[in-house]
Formats: C-alpha cells, sequence, structure tokens
C-alpha cells in the first residue's frame, strides 16, 4: 500500500492543474452536446463523470504501486498488451469501419489507448538496464522492434492516428537514452526523399483525397474538406473573447462535426475566445513542463526515461488536435487529451498522470 | 535497482529536458499567434462565414391583391400552396440527393434533373423549387425523410386563386414568372427573378397595384437546414385589393346563356350612362388556376394549339363584320347629316340596283320609313341611304360611335377594328374608293370590321343619347383609409345626338324587338328592350359551296345589340355568338342577362335557365318564345 511518508511529495500543483483542465473539459463538452431545441446536454457528460471516475482510481493505482516494480514486470506488461491488441484483431468490436474495442460488459475499451504508457514503461525499463555510454546498434533495434509490434497491430484495427501517437514516445525514450540526433537528422532525411516513392505506391487513393483536400480545403467543401473548413470558421468567428457559453453557433447548430471529442478544443475557442484558448495552452504548457520537472527530479534512469516518455505522447496529442482544431492539420481521431470526451482516452491519460506523480513522489526513496 | 544515476558532465539529460520544454513552449507560441491570427486578425471574415452557415433570409412572398365584384363577392383571392425545394449549398451529394428525393416524392428523375440544371447558375444557397404545388402526401414523405434529404425544404407560398374557375377569366387574365427580359427593363425594385406577376387581363393591367411588398424573414437553420428559431421578420405586405365594376350574377347570367344555347362567342354588358362593364363574356374560356403555379407544358399546349382559341378574348381581341347592327350608325348619321328626314321612305322590292349593280334584300318590304327599315332590317332602305352618304362621312361618324377606333377599356391587348375610308383604302391597297363599296359598307359588311367590345361602345353611345362612354373595369382600390373610388373614364363625346334622332333610334330597335323584328326573343315585358340583331358572315355564299364537306363550320356569326330600358337605358351590350347562323339566336342570350340584371336591380330571385345543362332544340325555344308574346 501506499506508505503515508510519501503523501507530502504527491505534486499536488500537477494536479490541480490537471484538475482545471478536466473541468474545463466538462464544461465544454456540456455545451457542445447541449441540443438548444430540447435545452438539455446529452448523454455523454455523466458518462465522461463515470469514466473521470475510473480514471482517477486507475491513477491513483498507478501512483501506487512502485514504477520500479513495474519496470521488473515489463516482459509481463508488455506481452498482455500485445496479446490484448491481436485479440482487439480477431474478437473485437467493430464501430464506424474499424475494429478497435474489446467489449467487457458494460463498455467498451480500447487497449490501443494505453499504448504510449506500455511503450513508455517497456523501453525505460530496458534502456535503463542496460549499460549506458556505448549503445550498440543492436540496442536501437529491439527498441524499434518494441514499438514496431503494437505499431503494426493497431495500424491494422485501423487507427493509424493512435498509431503513430507510439512514435514520438519510443524517440523520445530513445534520444534521452543516448540515440544521437545527428542518426535521427539522417532518418529524416531518407524519409523525406522517399516521400514520393511512398506517395505513390504506399498510399490508397482515399488517403491521397484526404491529404489533398488538407492542403486545399475549399477543393472539396462539401467532403473531405468540409470538417477543417468548419473548423476554421468555428475557431476565427469566435473572436478574442468568445461568443459565450452556450451562444457557439457553430457547435450549438452542428455546423462542427464530433464537436465534443476531436474538436472540443474548437468549441471552447469559438465560446471563451482567444483569451480561453490562451488559458488552456498556459495550463497544458504548464502541466507539461510540470512533467518535465518530474523527470529532471527522477531518481533514477528508468524514472526519467517513463516520464520523458509519457510527457512526449500527451505533448504530441495536444499539439496535434489543437493544431487540428484550427483546422491546420489532416482530420485524425485524435482526442485532447484531459478535454475531450472519450472513456478509454481519459482513463489512459490519467494513469500516465499517475505514473508521473509516482516517479516525482519517489525520488528521495530506495 | 538503484543504477547510481547521478548526472555527470558527460550526461546531458538536463540539457535535454530543456531543449524538449524550449520546443514545446515555442511550438505553443506559434499555435498562440495560428489562433491570435485566426480569432483576432481575420475574425470578421470568419464571422461572416459562421453566420452564413446558420442565418439564412427566407423570402416571404406577398400575396396580391384580392379583387372583388361590384357587390363585395370575391372574384380572385389567394391560398397557400406548399413548394418542395433544394438548397444545393447543403447537399454534400447532389445527384444522391435528387435521385433519392425523386424516388420519396414519385416524380421523374429527369424532371428532377432537368430543373436543377436550368437552375444550376444560381447561388447555391437560394433554394430551387423542385415541385411546385406539392400534394400533402409528397410534403409528408419529404418530410419524414429530413435527416436523409438535407438542403430539401418545403416552402409554403401564397399563390393566386380564382375561386370560380374560368369564370371572366379573359378579364382576370393569369400570373406567372416573370421573364428575364421583363425583368431586365422593369424599374419596379419589388421584383426579382422568381417574381409573380401578371402576364395578361387585368392581373396585367393592374400588376403594380396588385403586387405585394415581399417579406423576409432571418431565421437560424442548424447543419440539415431545419429552422431552429426565429431572429426577425419583415412580414409581407398584401397587394391593393381592387374593386370591380363587374357584377358576379351578370356574368354568370352570360356565360350559363351561352353554354346553354352551346356556342362559342362573347358578351358585354355595359352601364351606358358610366361605362362600367357590368359583364364581359369570352368563350371558350380557360381556368386561370392552371398558370397560378406555373403551368406545365401539357396544359399550355393544349390551350394554345386549341382551334376555338381558349386563350383569345374574343370580345377585345375578336374581328367580325357587324352585319346589320351597323344600320344604327347609318341610320344616326343619315338623320344627323340631313340628308333624310323622318317621313323619308325606301319602297323594297327585294333590293336595288346601285352603279349598275342589283344588291339583294333579304325580304320584299315594300314601302318602308326608317322605323320599319330598322324593324325589318331592310338592306334596301340603308343601300339608299348609303348611297346619299360620302364614306368619308359615314367613317366618322362610325369612329364617332365607337367603331373601328379602341374602346380604351383598362385592358392589355385590345385589338383596333377597321372602318373603311378613302385615305384607308388608299394607304392600304393604293387604289381609289368606288362608290359601289360604300353600299355594301351601309349594312356592315365589305371591309367592316369590329371588336364585340366596340360594338358594346356603339349601342351604349346610341342609346344614351350620343354620349361615347369609356368601358373600364376598376371601380375602386382600397387604401389604408378605405376604398378610393375611381372616376369613371371621361367621355369621349357627350349628348352629340339631336333628340328627335334619339328617339327615332328608340323607336326603330324597340320594334326590332317588341313588334316583328328579328329581336323577338330578347323581349322582357314591362323592360322595353330595344335592340338589333346581325349576321355576320363567315365565307360567301360561292365560297361555303366551294369547301363543300370540310371540317369547318362555315354557318355565319350571329350580333345582338340591346339595351333596356329604351327611354333611360341602364343596360347596354353586346352578344357575339359565333356560328349561330343569325342574331336572333343571340338575342335570347342577351335576354337572360338583362332579366338577371333587372331581377337584381328589383332585388327578385334571379332567373334561372330552364335546363342549364343540355341543350334544347332550337325549335322548341322558338316555339317557347312565341307562347310567352
Amino acid at each position: 500500500m501506499l506508505d503515508r511518508r510519501l503523501l507530502p511529495h504527491i505534486d499536488w500543483v500537477l494536479i490541480a492543474a490537471i484538475l482545471v483542465l478536466v473541468v474545463v473539459g466538462l464544461v465544454t463538452i456540456y455545451s457542445a452536446t447541449y441540443d438548444p431545441t430540447t435545452q438539455q446536454a446529452g448523454p455523454q457528460l455523466t458518462r465522461q463523470l463515470v469514466s473521470l471516475a475510473i480514471g482517477f482510481v486507475a491513477l491513483v493505482i498507478c501512483l501506487t504501486v512502485d514504477y520500479r516494480v513495474l519496470a521488473d514486470h515489463t516482459m509481463l506488461i508488455y506481452g498482455a498488451f500485445s496479446a490484448a491488441l491481436v485479440y482487439t484483431l480477431f474478437f473485437g468490436v467493430e464501430m464506424g469501419g474499424a475494429q478497435r474495442w474489446i467489449d467487457v460488459g458494460p463498455v467498451n475499451l480500447q487497449p490501443s489507448e494505453l499504448g504510449r504508457l506500455v511503450i513508455a514503461l517497456t523501453l525505460a525499463a530496458f534502456y535503463a538496464e542496460s549499460r549506458r555510454g556505448a549503445r550498440r546498434l543492436s540496442d536501437w533495434l529491439i527498441g524499434a522492434g518494441v514499438v514496431a509490434l503494437p505499431f503494426m497491430l493497431i495500424a491494422r484495427e485501423p487507427d493509424l492516428g493512435t498509431a503513430v501517437t507510439l512514435l514520438p514516445v519510443a524517440l523520445t525514450v530513445l534520444v534521452f537514452a543516448g540515440l544521437r540526433l545527428k542518426f535521427l537528422a539522417a532518418l529524416a532525411v531518407v524519409g523525406i526523399l522517399f516521400t514520393p516513392v511512398a506517395w505513390t505506391y504506399a498510399l490508397e487513393d482515399y488517403q491521397k483525397t484526404r491529404i489533398a483536400s488538407f492542403l486545399d480545403p475549399e477543393q472539396d467543401p462539401h467532403g473531405a474538406g468540409y470538417q477543417q473548413i468548419q473548423a476554421r470558421i468555428t475557431v476565427g468567428s469566435g473572436g478574442l473573447t468568445g461568443k459565450g457559453f452556450l451562444q457557439g453557433t457553430q457547435s450549438q447548430y452542428n455546423f462542427l462535426p464530433v464537436a465534443h471529442n476531436d474538436f472540443i478544443f474548437s468549441v471552447l475557442a469559438e465560446e471563451q475566445g482567444f483569451l480561453g484558448v490562451l488559458f488552456a495552452l498556459g495550463l497544458y504548457l504548464f502541466v507539461i513542463g510540470r512533467s518535465l520537472d518530474a523527470a529532471r527530479l527522477a531518481k533514477d534512469r528508468t524514472g526519467m526515461f517513463l516520464v520523458a516518455g509519457i510527457t512526449a505522447g500527451f505533448t504530441f496529442q495536444v499539439i496535434y488536435n489543437v493544431t487540428m482544431a484550427a483546422g491546420l492539420a489532416p482530420v485524425k481521431g485524435l482526442t485532447l487529451p484531459l478535454m475531450s470526451y472519450g472513456g478509454s482516452s481519459i482513463i489512459a491519460t490519467l494513469m500516465g498522470f499517475g505514473l508521473i506523480l509516482n516517479v516525482r513522489m519517489r525520488r528521495f526513496t530506495n | 535497482m538503484y543504477d547510481g544515476f547521478v548526472p555527470t558532465d558527460r550526461d546531458n539529460t538536463p540539457r535535454l529536458l530543456l531543449a524538449f520544454y524550449l520546443g514545446v513552449v515555442i511550438v505553443f507560441l506559434a499555435l498562440g499567434v495560428t489562433y491570435w491570427n485566426f480569432q483576432v486578425v481575420q475574425h470578421a471574415r470568419f464571422s461572416v462565414r459562421a453566420e452564413n452557415n446558420y442565418q439564412q433570409t427566407l423570402a416571404l412572398r406577398a400575396p396580391r391583391g384580392v379583387v372583388f365584384d361590384r357587390d363585395g363577392r370575391v372574384l380572385v383571392e389567394n391560398r397557400h400552396s406548399l413548394n418542395i425545394s433544394l438548397v444545393r449549398e447543403r447537399v454534400a451529394d447532389l445527384d444522391q440527393a435528387l435521385v433519392l428525393l425523386a424516388k420519396v416524392t414519385d416524380v421523374d428523375l429527369q424532371v428532377v434533373r432537368d430543373v436543377v440544371e436550368q437552375n444550376i447558375a444560381r447561388p447555391e444557397y437560394l433554394p430551387i423549387v423542385i415541385i411546385r404545388d406539392a400534394s400533402l402526401g409528397q410534403v409528408a414523405a419529404v418530410t419524414a425523410r429530413r435527416l436523409e434529404l438535407p438542403g430539401v425544404v418545403v416552402e409554403q407560398v401564397p399563390t393566386r386563386y380564382y375561386p370560380s374557375a374560368a369564370l371572366a377569366s379573359h378579364s382576370f387574365g393569369y400570373v406567372g414568372e416573370i421573364t428575364d427580359d421583363q425583368l431586365r427593363v422593369t424599374g419596379d425594385d419589388r421584383l426579382r427573378s422568381g417574381s409573380i406577376v401578371g402576364r395578361s387581363g387585368l392581373e396585367e393591367e393592374y400588376n403594380e397595384l396588385l403586387m405585394g411588398q415581399d417579406g423576409a424573414r432571418l431565421v437560424v437553420v442548424n447543419n440539415t437546414g431545419r429552422e431552429v428559431e426565429m431572429i426577425s421578420e419583415v412580414p409581407p405586405g398584401e397587394g391593393r385589393q381592387l374593386q370591380l365594376t363587374l357584377d358576379y350574377d351578370l356574368q354568370r347570367a352570360g356565360e350559363d346563356a351561352f353554354q346553354r344555347a352551346g356556342y362559342a362567342g362573347a358578351a358585354i354588358a355595359l352601364d351606358p350612362t358610366t361605362g362600367d362593364v357590368l359583364a364581359l363574356v369570352s368563350l371558350p374560356a380557360y381556368d386561370p388556376n392552371d398558370f397560378a403555379v406555373g403551368i406545365d407544358q401539357e396544359t399550355w399546349s393544349s390551350l394554345s394549339t386549341d382551334t376555338l382559341r381558349p386563350l383569345q378574348n374574343r370580345a377585345l381581341q375578336g374581328r367580325y363584320p357587324p352585319g346589320s347592327t351597323f344600320k344604327i350608325v347609318m341610320a344616326a348619321a343619315a338623320l344627323e347629316e340631313g340628308v333624310i328626314g323622318l317621313d323619308f321612305t325606301v319602297t323594297c322590292r327585294g333590293g336595288g340596283t346601285f352603279f349598275g349593280r342589283f344588291y339583294r334584300c333579304h325580304g320584299t318590304h315594300g314601302t318602308v320609313n326608317l322605323d320599319v327599315a330598322l324593324e325589318k332590317s331592310c338592306n334596301t332602305f340603308f343601300y339608299t341611304i348609303g348611297n346619299m352618304l360620302d364614306i368619308d362621312v359615314i367613317s366618322t361618324w362610325a369612329n364617332t360611335f365607337g367603331l373601328g377606333v379602341l374602346s380604351g377599356i383598362d385592358l392589355p391587348h385590345e385589338a383596333r377594328g377597321i372602318f373603311p375610308s378613302r385615305a384607308w383604302k388608299r394607304e392600304r391597297f393604293g387604289e381609289p374608293w368606288y362608290p359601289g363599296e360604300t353600299i355594301s359598307v351601309a349594312i356592315g359588311q365589305g371591309a367592316v370590321s369590329v371588336t364585340p367590345m366596340s360594338l358594346a361602345v356603339m349601342m351604349a353611345t346610341a342609346s344614351n343619347g350620343g354620349t361615347r362612354v369609356v368601358p373600364r373595369l376598376l371601380k375602386a382600390v382600397r387604401d389604408e383609409g378605405g376604398w378610393e373610388q375611381i372616376e369613371a373614364p371621361t367621355p369621349t363625346s357627350v349628348s352629340m345626338l339631336s333628340s328627335d334622332t334619339v328617339e327615332a333610334l328608340r323607336r326603330g330597335l324597340w320594334m326590332v324587338v317588341n313588334r316583328e323584328g328579328t329581336g323577338g326573343r330578347a323581349r322582357i315585358e314591362g323592360r322595353d328592350v330595344i335592340g338589333k340583331s346581325g349576321t355576320a358572315q363567315v365565307v360567301s355564299l360561292t365560297g361555303r359551296a366551294r369547301s363543300d364537306g370540310a371540317d369547318v363550320d362555315f354557318r355565319d356569326h350571329g350580333w345582338f345589340v340591346f339595351a333596356a330600358p329604351r327611354d333611360n337605358p341602364k343596360i347596354a351590350g353586346v352578344v357575339f355568338a359565333e356560328h349561330s347562323d343569325h342574331g336572333h339566336l343571340a338575342s335570347q342570350i342577351a335576354r337572360h342577362i338583362m332579366e338577371t340584371f333587372f331581377a337584381k336591380q328589383d332585388g327578385m330571385p334571379l332567373p334561372v335557365l330552364d335546363s342549364p345543362q343540355v341543350p334544347v332544340p332550337v325549335v322548341t325555344q322558338v316555339q317557347t318564345t312565341q307562347a310567352e308574346g
């Protein structure tokens, strides 16, 4: 159980910031699901509250078990996670053309959401245990293999968006473990050189259409470009101070699709304006900074790698989603952590912060 | 577990963390700038686009003014019809939407596609009317599948409604969408593409008054185009209400009598003192309701190609020789010019020879004076006085009585009759006038052709003592304050006939109806009806023989001009019965109109035609009339 002496070392400030973001998210979900004709909010708010309750319980559990104990059982955790992904591929629940969920009685769980945590933990344990200083190529290949398996399993669901979020987590751990930036730069150059080849042979037609419409959404205002155009209108029409709570015409009259989910930040921008955007961005920046602080303070490399990886995944998601909310990134089913509606997402995010708090809290223990 | 993790000078973790953090700060700053750009710099632009999304201005079509008869009975009004329209802006896949729309409304897909194709150039946010005057079943089908049919809207529009269907349809005319040409030349800012305007009759003549001011409604719509709430509304302003001089009962009586007799033709009843048009019949007619929601091609082509020409207003546009009805003008001219006196007589032996040619009379009347000449319609008498008058003098008198000139009625597209003169012939044929031609003109034949309306004006002028009134249909216009009476137009000439002439005409024309003349069937006991019949030849006798067996009706047209009571006429007019062979058959139609008029005047029950649906054989009708007389 949790050692009482650890309680003073819990980062209550980080928890407070997280709570504020969660409340902002709840208020925005309420508005986004509000139906002006019936004057009622949708059922999503209640379900989000239940998810949050579960999420905070999960946070406490992740906080209680010493991360080093978890690091000792990475083989088991990684194996179980991979098995869950395989199970999803074969027996998962299919919704909207993708098979991403496992039916567990009252709810469906999305195992891929835990991917970032599992990868961060597995790689952290692996590179912390192996000797530092002189890394061999085999170390990097093993790391690449660790991330490649779940990446492919998740991409096949298909859920390329979630699969891609594994990459910043893995890269961050690898860089902190000593991967040279020069090597990464070389990889990037090769990637750019191969882009035309990939465009021609690797992409399906619908994917090309999607990218083309991202580059010029007005080309196809009714089709693929619609969400991007509406997202920009939503954000832009919000102005400096916003239209006010429940007053966003774009979200209230459903011009913005999946407003409570992928485009929750657009709704915030519309109703609370640029000031609301600054407030939320400031909070996110604070949470990221505070998490990096936990990495800096970590007692060991396992903790440092773990926190850096989780933070990188969180940061990537925030930046991508906020960019997408302004219609400046291709629309991918990526939620805004802490604010977007979605049970698996919020539970996984809170578990991640449980681990971050865990590392910071145990910086003085042996 | 502790692996001796202590920062050394070789360990660059703090620098990496700092780089990470600085990188995030830079990206967040970039995001902040981006949002600033969208939300503050470009705010106005995006605000307009957001407004265009959820605010929609719907035009509210103004109802046209209601039209009443002289007793306040509604003749033309408006009803609500439902249009099913499509807003392309809200449709993702246009063709898919059209397929579904055609399916649920059971309309031919090609028709729907054609409608959209015709309007493809209009702005995307403007609704295109796909189905006009949709049935309730179609509206229910569309409403039920609203979610699958975003952009399909049901609009309620006021539509012109003529409750009596084809009654008096040529006077009312019809409405239709404004044409592009009209739109280009109009100075009226109320007119837009798709506006409904009068295209004929009173609807056209008084379009400015009848047309209302369209309103607008600003509404909030959601992404499916459904109206969520209303922001503001400028209600449409109804067009001005008009009261006509028409009398519904007289109009009905005229049309009923025609239907019973089984003729096509025209009839006009005027108030001879004011020019008020009490009835204006032209048959066959059309139902202006067919035009109100946009006439379909089938109905239009059947109307426009019908050999009976239902779209033509015979009363104003039909031109026929006046025949013996013209003898009234001849009598007045001869008396007024002083070429004959009341004691003047002519001996009729079945015709007369003028300029070496024999002109026939239809009987042998012996010695006749003017009274008897009118009563018996003796051609020989009128040939003789025609020979005593110059054609230009006759022409001037004809014009004075309203023949060969426009009546000036407040309806569009009135045709001008022809009355020959020396100048006319020189201009038309480049030939001099031959005196022999005057002989034919004297009995209303030859190059003379008149419209029924001009003949009605002639009869009003002859019966009222020589005041040529201008017929009019508009009696009053509704103002904010109430009905504003329209002054009767100034007569073209006033009391130009001497009392002797007036009395002579009245006496002769009274005998036509009340003695042994051809107008016996127009006689009404105690009403002193005066009148004159006439025949408009369709073809000459030789032409008739030549075309024998062809599927053309060669029976002559019958005229009957009438007025009553003789000394102080309250009603005057004309009946023109196509192919009725002779005017005395037209006179029974006139009789029914006059009986109805006097019954209304005295507050008595209106006369009923004995068997309105089945045409009674003519012979039976003759016997009935004689039994009454």
